[in-house]
């Protein structure tokens, strides 16, 4: 089952006017390793002709990039006001 | 003078979380837990909107069994004055008709008020009748789709989205407004204010203190009836982009994958 | 004067266990949880082992939502072709349960109703930014500009600790903190599920199992619960393999695992209906930060109390016990010398003589034994060449087993004295 469709079974109430993670382009531009496209379990980091993509859209809150990038890229924020993933079984 | 305006709301079963039962249609809602109306959530918003401007109190109101409470404690949290629940075992099974009749007479109880918000329609049964159907039982003006509005000296000014675009009305108050899902994005919640709305409380009123015959609600007095519950055609997704270089071969790969029928007329 | 006694800072079992208690000894508790509803949010492998829950609900197995009773515990040595499976059942597990399989999102939205019951102000759907300081002393909980204040405050945020990080009261948490958990629920019939596993109603199947098959050499445990009418099942990989491998995807690993041959045919006409994944406290000992404070405690996985031998990660039984330490500590500060610094150093003294923190101890160590090469990639495939050797009719001539494990280990270069040397190690920490 593709990570897509798998993630196209979740709720989101998505916040249109907070994004509760931030990466800073010009780290990731220079990072030698992109670990956060292989750690991150929502496919929220992907690489476009080399360059990091991210979308906070998807994000399952596991906290995980946020120690997956070593590089100091991530910054990673609680959701607020109930935005974000809505499991119903958890 | 102190603007009063009214949001109407409803619990609704979150969306994302209904599913049509392939077998006889109806819609399982056992695993769906419940959500303010995501369109109510904007008439709050645009109410809020106004109070941000002038001398207003805002009540919430709605017209639902005590699980609404957690909800209207939240629309209070958001910056509402104050929260009203009509609850009374005889409206159970009504529709749209006996529930825009009550909501009406619950908006009278409250005495004057200046402006009704409504969402623009339900998310669990999208008739978009209640907002119209209190304007007709209060006699008030109804400015319906509005996606902004704002209040000048006794008129309501709203844009309304209409298919062919964009209408601004004024009409005189007392008015009601039903508002677009996502015309605006709603304030948090603080947790200082839901503090205070815990503090707050709800005020709940039954059919009889707000003047409603229980023979005048209730499914008995629905004229709607359910005859047929019908799935909506899904096609599948082809998952397949394609190329525009000639406008025939592009047509021609459109049919080939479904999307477009051809022969015919 | 503070506003609470107690404000407790997230609604999973910890801290609905500390509020439960709070309230149960009439202290004004808060208790703050970011989901609405509470648990909407939260992840489990989904086995709430021992029974902690009894010090806040002494009925708890009456009238929690749980899945089924653990009857059945499986332990499963992984290779591409084969799985070599040690499966224990006893009627000594329906006498005295020894876990439940859980859903979160039901069991906490019960243990927050709990709470309210109990007495306390449950307020969900509001995320807490920061503790609030007067000096080194935490006087509340900062949301949104505002200040609530409390005489104190209980962190039980879960594995990623943002306010105490953030508050500055404990350190980021780094690879070896870590694994990433995925996990999908799979539905099937209730029937089809006891029948495939043996099980009656409410009994109910817990398997853990060494992934020693997975593409490029990735390190990861399985596990696979049984719930009432769905099976829960995932994968847990450390941070640390992951990274070193950096070539697989953490959400392909789980699809391994599905697909392998002895799991798929337990999933057959199952459909995954949630997808899920979280970050998994393993780090053990030595993750374990500064749990209090002047004015504050930290209980749960947002303190590091997880269990792992390399087999089962335990959870929720240390969040619930570190929560409910954490309560009486307060409870008895309140009604003593007040609260301080000191009074609080009594939580640390509860947790290292319950099993909270002693089995850390016991155990400590064990995580670096656990994510090796041995456990996981060798020990699977010794197992099974030994397994093939003595079960296999190929029409060669028969091997003593002697033979049969000296060919084994050969073949897995791995040398007998350092087996021996790994398996003690193993054998005492475990």
């Amino acid at each position: 089952m593709k990570i897509e469709d798998r993630l196209s079974l979740l709720n989101y109430k998505i916040d249109k006017s907070y994004a509760h993670i931030t990466v800073k382009p010009d780290i990731c531009e220079v990072c030698p390793d992109h670990f956060c496209t292989f750690a991150c379990p929502a496919k929220c980091y992907t690489l476009m002709e080399g360059k990091l993509n991210f979308k906070y859209e998807d994000c399952v809150e596991c906290g995980t990039c946020i120690v997956a990038c070593s590089h100091g890229s991530v910054d990673w924020n609680n959701s607020k006001g109930a935005h974000g993933v809505k499991y119903k079984y958890g | 003078m102190t603007l009063e305006i009214v949001v109407l709301i409803k619990v609704v079963p979150d969306g994302k979380e209904v599913f049509v039962d392939p077998v006889n249609f109806t819609l399982n809602r056992s695993m769906a837990t419940n959500v303010l109306n995501p369109a109510d959530e904007n008439a709050l918003e645009a109410a809020l909107r106004i109070k941000d401007e002038h001398d207003a109190r805002i009540t919430v109101m709605t017209m639902a069994p005590p699980f609404a409470e957690p909800f209207l404690l939240e629309c209070l949290s958001r910056g509402a004055d104050q929260a009203v629940l009509l609850s009374d075992r005889a409206v159970a099974g009504s529709d749209t008709y006996p529930t825009s009749l009550t909501v009406a007479a619950g908006i009278k109880h409250l005495g004057n008020v200046d402006i009704v918000f409504a969402g623009e329609k339900t998310s669990d049964s999208s008739t978009g009748h209640v907002g119209p159907g209190v304007a007709e039982f209060l006699e008030a003006e109804l400015a319906s789709y509005s996606r902004s509005c704002k209040y000048e000296d006794g008129y309501v000014i709203a844009e309304r989205e209409l298919e062919e675009g964009v209408e601004v009305v004024k009409i005189p108050t007392p008015a009601v407004v039903t508002v677009v899902t996502d015309s605006n994005i709603p304030r948090r919640a603080t947790l200082r204010k839901k503090l205070d709305a815990q503090q707050k409380g709800i005020i709940v009123w039954s059919l009889q203190e707000i003047g409603v015959e229980a023979d005048w609600v209730g499914l008995r007095n629905s004229p709607t009836v359910v005859k047929k519950m019908l799935p909506f055609p899904t096609r599948e997704r082809k998952n397949k982009v394609i190329g525009v270089d000639n406008l025939d071969d592009f047509v021609k790969e459109l049919a080939e994958v479904g999307v477009l029928k051809t022969g015919g007329n | 004067m503070s506003e609470f006694d107690a404000i407790v800072v997230g609604g999973g079992p910890a801290g609905t266990s500390a509020a439960m208690r709070l309230a149960a000894n009439k202290l004004n508790v808060l208790l703050v949880e970011k989901a609405d509803p509470p648990g909407s949010k939260n992840v489990s492998g989904g086995v709430l082992w021992g029974n902690s829950l009894a010090g806040v609900m002494p009925d708890w197995e009456k009238t929690a939502p749980l899945e089924r009773y653990v009857k059945s515990k499986g332990v499963g040595f992984l290779t591409k072709d084969s799985s070599i499976d040690i499966n224990f059942r006893s009627s000594k597990f329906s006498e005295t349960k020894t876990g439940y399989t859980v859903l979160r999102t039901k069991l906490d939205q019960f243990l927050n109703k709990k709470a309210k019951d109990a007495g306390a102000t449950v307020v969900t759907g509001v995320t807490v930014d920061k503790l609030a300081f007067e000096g080194k002393k935490v006087i509340g909980v900062e949301q949104d500009g505002d200040i609530i204040t409390s005489d104190a405050v209980i962190l039980a945020e879960g594995a990623n600790p943002r306010v105490a990080i953030d508050s500055g009261i404990r350190p980021p948490l780094k690879d070896q903190d870590v694994a990433i958990g995925v996990k999908e629920v799979i539905k099937l019939p209730e029937k089809t599920i006891n029948e495939r596993f043996n099980l009656r109603e409410k009994e109910g199947f817990a398997g853990e199992y060494v992934l020693g098959f997975l593409e490029g050499g990735v390190e990861a445990g399985g596990f696979l619960y049984t719930n009432k009418d769905s099976i829960s099942l995932g994968v847990v990989v450390s941070m640390k393999h992951l990274r070193e491998n950096n070539q697989t995807h953490s959400y392909d690993i789980i699809e391994q695992f599905k697909e392998h041959p002895s799991i798929a045919p337990l999933l057959d006409e199952g459909k995954v209906d949630e997808y899920s994944a979280h970050m998994v406290q393993e780090g053990g000992l030595e993750s374990i930060p500064k749990l209090y404070g002047n004015g504050y405690m930290i209980t749960g996985d947002a303190a590091g109390f997880s269990f792992s031998n390399g087999l089962v990660l335990q959870g929720m039984n240390y969040a619930i016990a570190s929560g409910i330490a954490a309560a009486d500590t307060l409870v008895e500060a309140k009604s003593g010398s007040g609260i301080s610094e000191q009074a609080f150093s009594k939580y640390e003294e509860k947790l290292l003589n319950s099993f909270v923190l002693r089995d850390m101890h016991t155990f400590k160590g064990i995580e670096e034994l656990t994510w090796g090469s041995l456990i996981h990639q060798k020990m699977p495939s010794i197992l099974e060449k030994v397994m093939l050797g003595v079960l296999m009719e190929d029409g060669e001539p028969k091997k003593h087993m002697s033979q049969i494990v000296k060919e084994a280990l050969k073949e897995s270069g791995l040398k007998s004295s350092k087996l021996l040397l790994e398996g003690y190690k193993m054998y005492r920490r475990m």
